[in-house]
């Protein structure tokens, strides 16, 4: 099963919730909830930790985080300092197709690894893998109701469906939809409104 | 003449973080900063991420960032060395702000850490980076309030290069 279908799964089930991801997952999941609350990231690894950065910011909202193996892999050292601030409002998913699939495919360490054993290590309360559909979406659901930072991790099928629509979405012009969604719904101003505001 | 003492050095660098407006520190410490630290740690009004990497921090700043808080991030130069791709990628493809404070080993009369104190600079500038060398305790809080508004209006970061002598520590 392809990390596509398991999104499909979870995506009335997020709500509002602020949602970030990278490669191929962020095409995936503004397919199954086209939001400008969702943040597209480029940087390998970053994701858990800008999705940290905005559970911290803002504890009563929900964020998820869609990892990678191979950005999983890279952020190790994040995953401490995570765990250390514990943001019940963060859901860290973790989709392992034990591959690099932005970058052409070649096999990551994740086969001889325990992600769910490393986040444990690293302090996370709580990390499970999940084996079928229905554990997953049971594992999403518990994580946000009962407000505790979880990984979910999941061993997925490399590849994506024929007909997955573009991102027709220029990065910048993502982030500034995201900030004003942000201000929108939170209700609060954030972006500076600039110089030629007070002329 | 330069206060020696590293607690009140911490003391007058905090408070003028404050009057800039930041509210979210990440920090991977210096021995020489340690003072500062330990004063944002104890500081209320300030939400303070001790990290693991400096490189995470960028991340986490950035999440921050586009939530509403102004952020800062205390480190070491070798500290940034190891963010540059964060700040590449991240920071400047996304045009997000943060104030760097970045500790400078290897700086004019700094023993060891040559190499490190020799590229600091030249890679701040290759990345566009506006950079400030603060060395007087009565330019700290102009200067942070400066690098801020800068940062906040480019939408990019700002580095502060912090002395020993502002540090308060030989």
């Amino acid at each position: 099963m392809q990390r596509y279908e398991y999104l499909k799964l979870i995506a009335a089930d997020a709500k509002d919730a602020l949602c970030v991801s990278t490669g191929w997952g962020s095409r995936e999941w503004w397919a199954v909830r086209p939001s400008d609350g969702n943040l597209k990231t480029r940087t390998l690894g970053l994701v858990s930790s800008i999705a940290a950065g905005l559970a911290i910011a803002l504890p009563r909202r929900k964020v998820i985080a869609i990892d990678g193996d191979g950005a999983f892999l890279m952020n190790l050292c994040g995953l401490p300092t995570i765990a250390q601030q514990n943001p019940g409002n963060l859901i860290h998913l973790l989709f392992d197709n034990e591959i690099y699939e932005a970058s052409g495919g070649t096999a990551t360490a994740s086969r001889n690894s325990d992600a769910v054993a490393i986040a444990k290590g690293a302090g996370y309360k709580r990390a499970l893998w999940v084996r079928s559909p229905e554990e997953f979406r049971g594992a999403f659901v518990k994580a946000w109701e009962e407000n505790e930072l979880t990984l979910i991790a999941v061993k997925v099928d490399p590849g994506q469906p024929e007909d997955l629509p573009p991102l027709k979405l220029d990065e910048i012009e993502n982030k500034y939809r995201f900030m004003r969604y942000l201000e929108a719904t939170e209700k609060k101003g954030i972006l500076n409104p600039g110089f030629d505001s007070k002329l | 003449m330069a206060n020696e003492d590293p607690i009140a050095a911490a003391a007058l660098i905090v408070a003028g973080l404050k009057k800039a407006g930041i509210d979210f520190v990440a920090t991977l410490p210096d021995e020489k900063m340690l003072e500062v630290i330990r004063a944002v740690e104890k500081d209320r009004e300030l939400k303070h991420v001790p990290l693991c990497r400096e490189e995470e921090g960028i991340g986490i700043c950035a999440g921050a960032y586009l939530a509403g808080k102004k952020t800062a991030i205390f480190m070491q130069n070798a500290g940034f060395l190891n963010s540059c791709n964060a700040l590449t990628t991240t920071s400047l493809q996304l045009q997000i702000p943060i104030l760097m404070l970045i500790y400078y080993a290897g700086d004019i009369g700094d023993r060891g850490f040559t190499t490190l104190g020799a590229v600091t600079e030249p890679v701040l500038h290759a990345l566009g980076f506006r950079s400030y060398v603060l060395r007087k305790q009565e330019e700290i809080d102009e200067t942070l309030r400066g690098a801020q508004i800068l940062a906040d209006d480019s939408k990019k970061p700002v580095a502060v290069l912090l002395t020993k002598s502002v540090l308060g520590v030989d």
